[in-house]
């Protein structure tokens, strides 16, 4: 009947092979998921500042239309001013009080 | 067993070594023999990141429905820069980005001059690029042509509002700083800090952990939420310009006001000026005249006077006195503005007819002591307004022992105070006697997302309610009674409104009073005694016009038709019978 059982010997060097081989890989993967990372942080924040500032041109689209009904004249847009206003009595129940 | 040991170790060291020695040299050529060509590109890589994607927070105005729109935001589109040292045909470069960006490019001359400067590697020779052109751009692959990303401040609405919203302009260390407006007194709200992911990478890559878990400047940074309701100031803004053109005035302003709260509508003055374009700006237009200038505004004073003579109990509405059409004080002649007298009359008269003979009997009735107790609390202090530069009121005379001064303040001559000074004190008599603080900025929106509304305080007592009530009766039925647009009464039928003209004349620098320019202003607020809304308005030396019921009433009337119908405001008072007026 052999002995199959075989003692595990600790080796200090295969220790730090091993260990220098887990840092440098963590290392690597750390930095790949940092720069990842970074990477698509910058690509998201130029593509909110991109949106933003389409949203400016439209913003400032509405405020030139917005300065432009303003400046309109409406007489010479061929519109009158009333001939008359009539206001309801304030007893009349479509008055609004 | 051991010297099999000894060897791999020897080995590993020299590899060690080998490798350390490696580092060393390279490290010497990088340092040393090329470092000061790294230098260089390294400033380079700063120089255009810093410049160009710079961030900061947005300002809003608010319309009526609580969408925002942005007043001060970012655009981003690409400069382009030159190297000088690789540039090969300076002309058809020159030509090639002409074609594609003339409006904001550095002159024919200018490009010239910069590419044959050789000890340059980067020189900046148009921006504000759009994407499109930008792309087309850099297809072409000029040599030592380069198109680059950058942001810049932008103004959607152009000049709406530009001398309160502001302007930005570097600072030190060449950092975007406000200058003017909210842009500099929210410049700590709104600047972002130089933790930019697009400066130097791997400068900041493992520098800033700690931010990760606690970022502090959350808690501090984010855009601001302005009360000013973008339609409102466009028809203010318009007003203001077309009154300033048909008189050919030297300057004119308008502020649109919550009397309740303080908070601020509108807020204008001509002439203004566009923050897209700073280029040849007269650097004048970006004192903002309605916190920084004093003016004296003449008889919208004297429902300052009447309130405060009513809340010290001087007089009362019933009293009366005897107006003699002209008096005489310290040596000078008071009249009224018509020579008019009006014989035994009571208060409302007073400020119906815009009488100053009666403003000077009432300031006399009040007291030297009382009245500038009164004024000084009233107008001794800025207003607290946040904008930056507010001008102290000039109320030297209320120092001097003549009567004559105190005179002819009650009629607003003499003193000299801001815009937003005297819009403040009248919101006071609209406002049941309570001094609030005017005010631009309602919320501020932090970065983390959450809206903290800035507390503005419930105001100061300086009339009594009854005394407040008392002079909008007066104000009222100068409204109802007296002020004429184009020789039609302004009154409305169902709308209340209280309001006061005021013309002044102007000073001369020395001291004493032109008799051909006059400084007009007129103020309304409505309904009478609910109000929502005050306007002030002024043009200062409107030509060919004497009084402030001509220049100013036609577009004090418009801006109160219009706050009625854009805003909705419901009647506060009817008529009796169906009425075609």
């Amino acid at each position: 009947m052999s002995n199959t059982h075989k003692h595990f010997q600790f080796s200090l060097l295969s220790f730090c092979y091993i260990t220098v081989g887990v840092l440098t890989v963590t290392y690597i993967g750390l930095i790949a998921v940092v720069m990842s990372y970074a990477a698509l942080t910058v690509e998201f924040s130029q593509s909110v500042k991109n949106d933003e500032a389409a949203v400016a041109m439209l913003e400032s689209q509405y405020l030139t239309s917005v300065a432009n009904i303003t400046n309109t004249n409406y007489s010479a847009e061929g519109y009158a001013p009333p001939i008359a206003q009539i206001f309801v009595p304030a007893t009349a129940v479509t008055a609004l009080r | 067993m051991r010297a099999q040991f000894r060897k791999r170790i020897r080995i590993v060291l020299a590899i060690i070594i080998l490798i350390a020695l490696g580092i060393f040299i390279r490290l010497y050529f990088l340092q040393i023999v090329h470092g000061q060509e790294y230098v260089q590109k390294a400033n380079q890589q700063f120089a255009s990141g810093g410049s160009g994607l710079f961030d900061r927070g947005s300002i809003y105005f608010t319309r009526k429905d609580g969408t925002l729109i942005s007043a001060a935001t970012l655009a981003t589109g690409f400069l382009v820069a030159i190297d000088p040292q690789e540039i090969v045909d300076a002309e058809a470069a020159y030509t090639a980005i002409n074609s594609i960006a003339s409006s904001t490019m550095v002159t024919h001359a200018a490009f010239l001059a910069d590419a044959a400067d050789k000890t340059k590697v980067y020189v900046e020779v148009a921006y504000h690029l759009s994407d499109a052109n930008g792309s087309a751009l850099a297809t072409l692959a000029i040599p030592g042509v380069q198109v680059l990303r950058e942001t810049w401040r932008y103004y959607p609405g152009g000049s709406l509002a530009a001398q309160s919203i502001g302007i930005v302009s570097d600072g030190s260390g060449n950092i975007p700083t406000g200058q003017t407006g909210l842009e500099a007194t929210y410049n700590s709200v709104l600047s972002r800090s130089g933790d930019v992911l697009h400066k130097n990478f791997f400068a900041e890559l493992f520098s800033n952990a700690g931010s990760l878990l606690a970022n502090t400047q959350n808690a501090n940074e984010g855009d601001i939420v302005t009360t000013i309701e973008p339609e409102v100031q466009t028809r203010l803004q318009d007003d203001i310009t077309k009154v300033n053109q048909k008189y050919s005035s030297e300057g004119s302003g308008g502020i649109i006001m919550d009397p309740k709260t303080g908070a601020i509508y509108a807020i204008a003055s001509y002439p203004t000026f566009d923050p897209n374009n700073l280029q040849n700006l007269d650097p004048s237009l970006l004192v903002n005249p309605l916190v920084e200038n004093v003016f004296e505004y003449g008889s919208i004073m004297k429902p300052i006077t009447m309130a405060s003579a009513l809340t010290a109990g001087a007089v009362t509405p019933q009293t009366t006195y005897n107006d003699t059409g002209c008096i005489q004080v310290d040596g000078d002649r008071i009249c009224n503005w018509n020579l008019k007298a009006y014989g035994v009359i009571p208060m409302l008269t007073i400020i119906q007819d815009s009488l100053n003979v009666g403003a000077s009997w009432v300031a006399e009735q009040l007291g030297q002591s009382r009245f500038r107790q009164y004024f000084t609390n009233i107008f001794g202090q800025k207003t607290g307004i946040d904008l930056p530069h507010e001008t102290d009121a000039l109320l030297a005379n209320l120092s001097k022992p003549q009567q004559i001064y105190y005179d002819t303040a009650s009629f607003g001559e003499g003193i000299a105070v801001t815009p937003i000074q005297m819009i403040r004190a009248l919101a006071a008599v609209a406002n049941g006697g309570m001094l609030v603080r005017p005010h631009l900025v309602s919320n501020i929106i932090l970065n983390s997302g959450a809206s903290k509304p800035v507390n503005w305080g419930s105001g100061t007592r300086i009339f009594s309610v009854a005394a407040a009530r008392e002079t909008t009766v007066m104000m009222d039925a100068l409204w109802d009674n007296a002020l004429k647009v184009n020789g039609i009464s302004a009154k409305i039928p169902t709308m209340s409104v209280a309001a006061k003209t005021g013309t002044a004349q102007l000073p001369t620098p020395t001291g004493t009073y032109y008799k051909n320019k006059f400084f007009n202003s007129e103020v309304a607020f409505f309904p009478s005694f609910n109000p929502r809304f005050i306007i002030l308005l002024y043009t200062k030396d409107p030509k060919n016009v004497i009084y402030a019921e001509q220049s100013l009433s036609t577009s004090l009337l418009d801006l109160v038709h219009f706050l009625i119908n854009y805003y909705a405001v419901p009647p506060d008072r009817g008529v009796a019978t169906t009425t075609v007026p």
